[in-house]
């Protein structure tokens, strides 16, 4: 009979890695690499713990770390000498008086910072970029920020603001009869009023963008607005009209190639067939988007395909495949540095538990947490991982507790204007207050 | 416990004569060559251009290998194509083709048990041999289950008849009646909770909690309010006044398992508990009193622990008053098949199967395992199978790829052609180095081989 077997000593862990780790932005993209070249015990796997483990319980290799720093280091030189380039460019144009070609060079350089997920710089960089738009005789340039900033403001969270934004690109653009620009802030204000669950008026702006991308004849955004006008159909409860406009989008990305936009539409097609009950038809729908985020070698959009599908099996609480799909998800997320997606998994990894009446996923919440708290910081997603651990512990019989976690989530919601969140958190704790 | 009937049934599954090929992703060129040949093997084959057509194909029939060229992220594609195929009709195995194979690929794809990894250009020998290998078989045979003995059922019963657990359950035995802090030391999934319960079930404090605390799950910050509690506001996440695990265990027994991974402050923190039998909540000042059995479990040697400055060793002299050591599940015999039984059984009520038996084949090849997750890991692969089979016999089919990736080793004792000596050592090599994580010193010892011939081998192997 043979004991334990004989370990060398176990790696640092993340966990303890990151809190050596100052929090200071110059370190963001240290941080990133820290997390994607994080690695599990492989002896963990079967380990009663193996359940449970999350980011922070996974191993650090310095010395792989310092074999990608070059890497890493490239890529910030890259990323600077590109902001830097595109100052100089703008400044060479204003030298020689043509300032188009300067705001060209200033939202080239917003685009850059926000690719990485640097929100904030893209934001700054925009609004100089703005301020110089505003002298050309060429709008376009001034409508395309105005886009930009719109979209960047709904992702951080900012609906008063994005509608701000988008209310100034609408009239510029009608003033300019760009109808691609129409049909943006039409989609802009569309997603802003959804998130505020104003449903009514979100389908009205998106229809008045389908119009007009129709007139200019725009395939892609046709497509995005008919994937859109799904949605709300979706949440009014008229799958068939979804399911049409969801066809409708997917002949619009099959004629363009965009595989990326094809995963995202069919990801949506296997929500409204879950939701009429079709579990096959949904399985499958949910494999086809994989199967073309694969194509398009879009891991954020195979991670969130990843979460729908685990969400599907959470739903018909066939609770093997959806831990699972989430532990797919999980890799997909670290392996890319895809933080948000990450934290999502997690809180539904603490859902799952909390339906199997497991007291021990509240790790699950506490890593979304500590995720929110050093990667990603958006305050909306923090808000929704409460929510969620106060439903996890209204379910394991700590009310007390539920409470808790529920006004965080409502102090959240509140401050950012998210009716729709906000109205959902105000029910809950109606809920365990009766 | 006793020993079950082994008669065997009718044949109750058999490999078609003809074999379904679907090709994907494949150029024109090749589709040119490996048409004629696998028609030699009466199989047949189709073509789909990219990965979301192949998924429309494999929803809509049953298909029994799927051949796909990997593209930039071989080790990616591999992973994608062993999730794509789990748990689909007929459960088609993967050839896949891949530009010069690196070492570290052919070890991924034996972890995934992916069927073939072929070097590119495809020599028609290679190709058919590997095709050959696909349900080799020609019936499987149902064996019913082991028979159920009373006592063994229940959700924390101890299932086994081997002389190592025999032994286990004698110190149980011996163990339980008393309150001793009992220290149970075993490989991951060999059941240290299970033995746990079994002697708080059977000890003096049977009637009052059980209570688990899994110390590596735990992120470090939280390990201590989870066994101590805490008073309201005592941190940031303090939302509420909480009571640890040493208050809710209560009279009764507290199971601290993977203790290996808590730090040495809090190791300090346990032995005062254990020495003083009082505890402090966090945030708390108050000593509130404790009266709870111990009972810690690790997966590491503990001893070592003690040597790398990495476990108090007083602590530990606290904890092994009593040390119950779990065997493997390799070391059981025997046990392996009663285990699978039993947990059929379970899973099978649970999803609304009526499971009756195992394939002469799925029991070979389970067999055949190596087990490095022991019971644990045989229990995720039998709810596996039980979740896909579609009968009431667990077929070769149903079984996780990992397991599945032994047939063509095991195929060369079953019916049907005879792998050379040069596969079968092939695929060992690639097996142990698969094991060892490709490291070749280690993969040199257990294969008993000089490194240096070992290097050879994988050379002229290309593995």
């Amino acid at each position: 009979m043979s004991g334990p077997r004989r370990d060398a000593i176990p790696p640092l862990r993340v966990e303890r890695a990151l809190r050596l780790l100052p929090d200071l932005e110059a370190l963001t993209p240290l941080r990133a690499l820290l997390v994607a070249t994080s690695r599990a015990d492989a002896g963990a796997q079967w380990a009663s713990s193996g359940p449970y483990l999350t980011l922070g319980k996974r191993g650090v290799d310095a010395a792989q770390l310092r074999r990608r720093l070059d890497d890493v280091l490239e890529q910030i030189t890259e990323h600077l000498s590109l902001l830097y380039h595109a100052y100089i460019d703008a400044l060479e144009a204003l030298t020689s008086g043509d300032p188009a070609p300067a705001v060209a060079a200033l939202l080239r350089a917003g685009r850059a910072e926000q690719a990485p997920g640097r929100l904030s710089q893209a934001r700054v960089w925009y609004e100089v970029a703005l301020k110089l738009a505003d002298e050309l005789q060429d709008r376009r340039p001034e409508i395309e920020i105005l886009g930009a900033l719109g979209r960047l403001a709904r992702t951080q969270g900012h609906f008063q603001q994005g509608a701000r934004y988008f209310q100034r690109c609408l009239a510029l653009a009608e003033a300019e009869f760009d109808q691609g620009g129409v049909a943006e802030a039409c989609a802009g204000l569309g997603s802003l009023a959804a998130a505020q669950a104003q449903w009514g008026g979100a389908r009205s702006w998106y229809k008045r963008g389908l119009t007009a991308a129709q007139v200019g004849r725009d395939l892609g955004r046709i497509g995005h607005l008919h994937h859109r006008l799904a949605s709300v159909d979706r949440h009014d409860g008229d799958p068939t009209s979804a399911l049409d406009h969801l066809r409708e989008a997917r002949q619009s990305f099959e004629t363009t190639q965009d595989g990326e936009s094809l995963a995202r539409v069919l990801s949506a097609q296997g929500d409204v067939e879950s939701e009429q009950g079709n579990a096959d038809g949904a399985v499958l729908s949910y494999r086809e988007g994989l199967a073309w985020a694969r194509r398009s070698s879009a891991p954020a959009v195979e991670c969130a395909i990843l979460l729908r599908l685990a969400e599907f099996y959470l739903k018909s609480d066939r609770f093997h495949e959806a831990e699972e799909e989430l532990r797919r998800a999980e890799q997909t997320a670290i392996a890319h540095t895809l933080s948000r997606r990450l934290v999502q998994a997690y809180t539904m990894m603490g859902r799952l538990r909390g339906k199997q009446k497991d007291e021990t996923g509240f790790v699950f919440f506490e890593q979304a947490i500590e995720l929110c708290r050093v990667t990603e910081r958006v305050p909306s997603v923090e808000g929704r991982v409460y929510r969620e651990y106060g439903t996890f512990r209204s379910l394991m019989g700590s009310p007390e507790e539920a409470r808790a976690y529920y006004e965080k989530a409502r102090a959240i919601f509140e401050s950012l204007g998210e009716t729709g969140e906000l109205e959902g958190v105000e029910a809950e704790l109606e809920r365990i207050a009766g | 416990m006793t020993n079950p009937p082994m008669t065997k049934a009718p044949a109750v599954a058999v490999v078609p004569a003809t074999i379904h090929l679907l090709g994907v992703g494949l150029d024109g060129g090749l589709m040119h060559s490996i048409r004629p040949w696998v028609a030699e093997l009466r199989a047949q084959i189709e073509f789909v251009p990219d990965l979301p057509h192949a998924v429309r194909k494999l929803a809509a029939g049953h298909w029994d290998v799927v051949l796909t060229v990997l593209g930039d992220h071989p080790d990616e594609d591999l992973h994608w194509w062993a999730n794509a195929l789990r748990g689909r009709t007929g459960a088609p195995r993967l050839i896949a083709f891949a530009h010069r194979p690196s070492m570290g690929l052919a070890l991924r794809a034996e972890q995934l048990g992916t069927h073939d990894l072929l070097a590119l250009p495809v020599h028609r020998e290679e190709l058919l041999r590997s095709l050959r290998r696909v349900g080799r078989g020609t019936s499987e045979v149902a064996v019913p289950l082991e028979a159920e003995v009373e006592g063994d059922v229940g959700r924390y019963a101890l299932v086994g008849q081997s002389p190592a657990m025999l032994e286990v359950y004698k110190l149980i035995a011996r163990v339980a009646p008393s309150t001793a802090t009992v220290l149970i030391q075993g490989e991951s999934g060999t059941g240290k909770e299970v033995v746990a319960r079994a002697i708080h079930a059977n000890g003096p404090k049977a009637t009052g909690p059980f209570v688990a605390l899994n110390c590596a799950a735990i992120p470090e910050n939280l390990l201590e309010s989870e066994l101590f509690g805490h008073e309201k506001g005592a941190f940031s996440g303090a939302v509420t006044r909480k009571i640890g695990r040493f208050e809710l265990a209560r009279a009764g027994t507290l199971f601290l398992d993977e203790i290996a991974d808590m730090t040495l402050p809090l190791q300090a923190k346990i032995l005062r508990a254990v020495q003083e039998r009082e505890i402090e909540r966090v945030g708390g000042g108050d000593p509130i009193p404790i009266d709870v059995r111990l009972i810690a479990a690790s997966n590491r040697e503990l001893r070592d622990a003690i040597q790398q400055g990495r476990f108090r060793e007083d602590l530990y002299y606290r904890l092994a008053v009593v040390v119950v050591r779990l065997p493997r599940l390799a070391e059981r015999g025997a046990d392996m098949s009663l285990l699978a039984a039993y947990f059929a059984r379970q899973f099978g009520g649970q999803y609304g199967k009526s499971i009756t038996g195992f394939s002469d084949r799925a029991l070979e090849l389970l067999s055949a395992h190596r087990w490095v997750g022991n019971v644990r890991e045989l229990r995720n692969v039998i709810e596996q199978a039980v979740i896909v089979a579609t009968g009431d016999t667990v077929l070769v089919e149903h079984l996780p790829d990992e397991i599945r990736g032994q047939e063509g080793i095991l195929a060369g004792t079953m019916a049907g052609e005879l792998a050379t000596l040069a596969e079968a050592e092939a695929r060992h090599i690639a097996r142990v180095l698969a094991h060892t994580g490709g490291q070749i010193g280690a993969a040199a010892t257990i294969l008993g081989i000089h490194r240096n011939t070992l290097t050879r081998k994988i050379r002229e192997y290309g593995l």
